[in-house]
Order: structure tokens, then sequence, then C-alpha cells
């Protein structure tokens, strides 16, 4: 009977010590660990008041659609200066992947007027096709008689040149334009004005693909 | 075969092992550790769960500022470090990706926000004579800069540096720069340096322009910390 008893303290002791000592391993733990964000009251109200998990998740996919919603919904023009590349995109469809001409960087002085110069170069950023132009004639510049060495010419009509632009042009303003070219040899180098010069076929396919408010954008 | 004389000790029971001290001590032990490993685990699905909320708060910061810079006629540059990337961007489109080799900031936490480029990095142009034909002699992409820093507003210096094992001399010149730099603003102007690949570094220089927004913050967001923790 004594033993029975004795038996039966002890296994009551272990049982109190052994419920002790997790209880202790767990509030030593929960005190002394990582930061947590689970009871309220120990964090400053500004913490509290941050938005839930599934609400910035709701909000993100949210911002997110919006700014899809930005993309042109009709095809689009990208031109990559640097590697004389013009595409032309639908959403993430490649319509066209055409070789090109772009800006060649250099500056051209005027001697006459010292503080006239001209800087070769393709602008770059976001236009938009703003006009279209069939069977196109080229209105020579200045840098252009400059360039050849001859006079500027004082009647507008000496300006004209016919022929040399492809069947079509489309401006994106200041005077510059995606246009065909007689010299397909130097397409894919950065050889021109400021223009851009495609082929006859991807200035056929550019027409086709594009319209004026098409945008274009350049880098 | 003949009994050893020995009581059997007949099948455990839980009387039996709770009436052991040794047992009694393992199952202590036992508990106790499962007990730490699981209150360890639930800390660190909470610092998971702290982290993604951060990474949302950044990302959704972001996403409104591109959201604004979007409806606007002009390319903009993204720089998410997080994810190693620059992603050049017009009306909310990709159209053209650089990779971030290597980053650095101060205390490790790079800038978030909008910033706007001052000036493009300087370029030497040749100059053509009249009756020359100026496009004979193009810049091309190889004309560009490898090493450079982009000054932003508000005070921000982006330095940009080819990796050191490709271009020891590129990589010390932009360490250095970057000192002098920090040296002369004295710590007025925050920076952030990243390391491209060459070809990436004269991508960059040849396509910002004065004035194009730069977008910095994590655009995209991190593995979700725990689907069963969805709410809180």
């Amino acid at each position: 009977m004594t033993r029975i008893t004795a038996r039966s303290t002890r296994t009551a002791f272990s049982a109190a010590a052994l419920l002790l000592t997790a209880l202790a391993a767990g509030v030593l733990a929960y005190q002394f660990g990582g930061p947590r964000e689970v009871e309220s009251r120990v964090l400053p109200a500004e913490s509290r008041k941050m938005p839930s998990l599934s609400r910035l998740r709701a909000q993100h996919a949210a911002l997110t659609q919006q700014l899809a919603e930005q993309a042109p919904a009709h095809p689009y023009i990208v031109v990559d200066t640097a590697r004389n590349r013009l595409y032309v995109k639908r959403r993430d469809e490649v319509l066209l992947d055409a070789v090109a001409s772009t800006g060649s960087g250099t500056i051209l002085d005027d001697p006459e007027k010292p503080a006239r110069q001209w800087v070769f170069d393709t602008p770059r950023g976001a236009f938009a096709v703003q006009s279209r132009l069939t069977n196109p004639a080229w209105v020579k510049p200045d840098w252009a008689f400059l360039e050849e060495g001859t006079d500027i010419p004082a009647n507008a009509a000496e300006r004209v040149e016919t022929g040399i632009l492809g069947e079509y042009a489309f401006g994106f303003g200041n005077g510059y334009f995606i246009h065909g070219t007689l010299y397909t040899r130097l397409l894919g180098k950065n050889v021109t004005h400021g223009c851009i010069r495609l082929n006859d076929e991807d200035l056929r396919a550019v027409n086709r693909l594009a319209d004026i408010g098409t945008p274009l954008i350049i880098f | 075969m003949g009994s050893s004389g020995r009581p059997n000790p007949g099948p455990l029971s839980i009387p039996n092992i709770l009436c052991s001290r040794a047992s009694i001590g393992a199952a202590m032990l036992m508990v106790a550790f499962c007990e730490v490993c699981l209150v360890a685990g639930a800390q660190a699905q909470q610092r998971d769960v702290t982290a993604e909320r951060q990474a949302l708060l950044e990302a959704n910061k972001v996403l409104q500022e591109e959201i604004a810079l979007a409806a606007r006629p002009q390319t903009y540059l993204v720089v998410d470090v997080a994810h190693g990337l620059l992603l050049l961007k017009a009306r909310g489109v990709e159209i053209h990706r650089l990779q971030v080799l290597a980053w650095r900031a101060p205390e490790d936490r790079p800038p978030v926000g909008l910033f706007r480029l001052t000036a493009r990095p300087p370029v030497d142009r040749p100059k053509a004579s009249p009756g020359e034909d100026a496009t004979e002699h193009p810049i091309e992409l190889g004309d560009m800069p490898a090493e450079y820093q982009l000054v932003l507003e508000p005070a921000l210096t982006l330095a940009i540096a080819p990796p050191f094992q490709d271009h020891p001399w590129l990589w010390l010149r932009g360490l250095m720069r970057g000192w002098w730099t920090r040296a002369v603003s004295k710590g007025s102007s925050s920076w952030l340096h990243l390391t491209l690949s060459p070809e990436s570094a004269r991508s960059l220089a040849w396509s910002v322009t004065e004035g194009m927004p730069f977008l910095i913050g994590r655009t995209t967001l991190p593995e979700r910390a725990d689907k069963s923790q969805a709410t809180k």
C-alpha cells in the first residue's frame, strides 16, 4: 500500500515537473524570441494601424491592373537607337522587327553663324505619329547644303528633292520622320541626321500597322 | 528455452514509462524541445509576414508613382535592386531591361522614391566640317562610358561601374570617384552604387535623357510568407 502511494506521489510530481518545465520553456522562448506582431498591446499605435496583408495584396493587384491599363491597346512603335532596330508591337506581341538607321550623334557648326549648331541625334522619349505622307518630297534644310559644301538657296523651290524618302513618311514632331532610304546598305548603322530610316518593305509594313496617333517610343 | 529467472518486464505501458526517471527526463526534454521549436517556427513565420508586409507597402508605393508616370508621354527608368533589374519603360510598358550584378547603399538600404536625372553622362561628339558628311563618324554604343555617375534630384548619386574582375581599373576609378563625391557632399547626398556589365552600363548611358524620371524601389513581390497566414 505504501509502495503504491509512493509511486503515485512520484508520478504526480513528475507530471507536475513536466508541465512546469514545458510552460517555463514556452514562456522563455516567447519572451526572448524575435520580433512579433500578434499582440497589439506591446506594439506602438502606428504599427497597429498597418493594413492587413490581404488588404495590401488586394491593393497591389488593383494597382498592377491599373498600370496594365495604361499600356497602348493598339499597335505601338518602339525604336532602339543603340542597336538600330524598329519594332511594331501589340501588347507583348512583336508584329514587326525591322533593321533601321538612326541618328549619328555628330555635330555640325554653321560657319556663317557661330551660335548655330546642329546635333544629329534621334530624339529619345515617348512620341506619337503626327502625320503620314505618301510619296513625300524632302525639303532640304540648311545643314544639307552646308554638308554638300554648296550655298544655301534663296529660292525655297530649290530645296525640294523627290524620290529619296521612299513611299511613306511618318512625322513625329520637330521635322523628324520615319521614312525610306536609297542607302539600304547603311541600315543597321547610326548614320542619319536624326530621322529613322527603313527599307521599302518594312516601311510598307509600318504603313499597314500604324496610323496617326500611334504611340512611338524611342530609346 | 528455459526461463532466465528474471521477472518479465512485460509490454510498455504509460504508467511504466512515467515511473521510470530516465523516461520522464527524456519526455520533459522532448516536450520542451518541441515547444521551443514551435515557438521559434511561429516567430520565423511572423518575421516572414513582416518582411512581406514591408515589401507590399514599398511595391504599392512604387506602383502608385509609376501609374502617374505612365499617364504622361515620357520614358522612365525603374530601378529595382531587390530583383537586380533596371527597366526602361513608357506608358507602363517595359521596352528595355538591364541586369544589376550587385549594388551597395548606405546601411544596405537602397533609397525608395521618385528622382529625376539632372544630366546625361558626358559624351565626346565628333564635329564635322562644312563640305564633309557629318554622319561619317557616328557615335556608337561602344563610345559610351562604362563607369560614370548619374546625379539625380532630390540629392542622390547613382554610381555605375563594371565588376572588378572585368575592368579593375574602371572599378577602382568608380570607387575613388564615389569616395570623392561623398567627401565633397559631406553626407548631404545619398548614394546608390550599381555594378553593371560594361555593355549594360553603356546601354544605360545611351538611353537616359536629361530630366528622365528614375523610380527606385521594389516592383515585384517576394514569395508569400505563408499562404495559410493570409490575413491578420
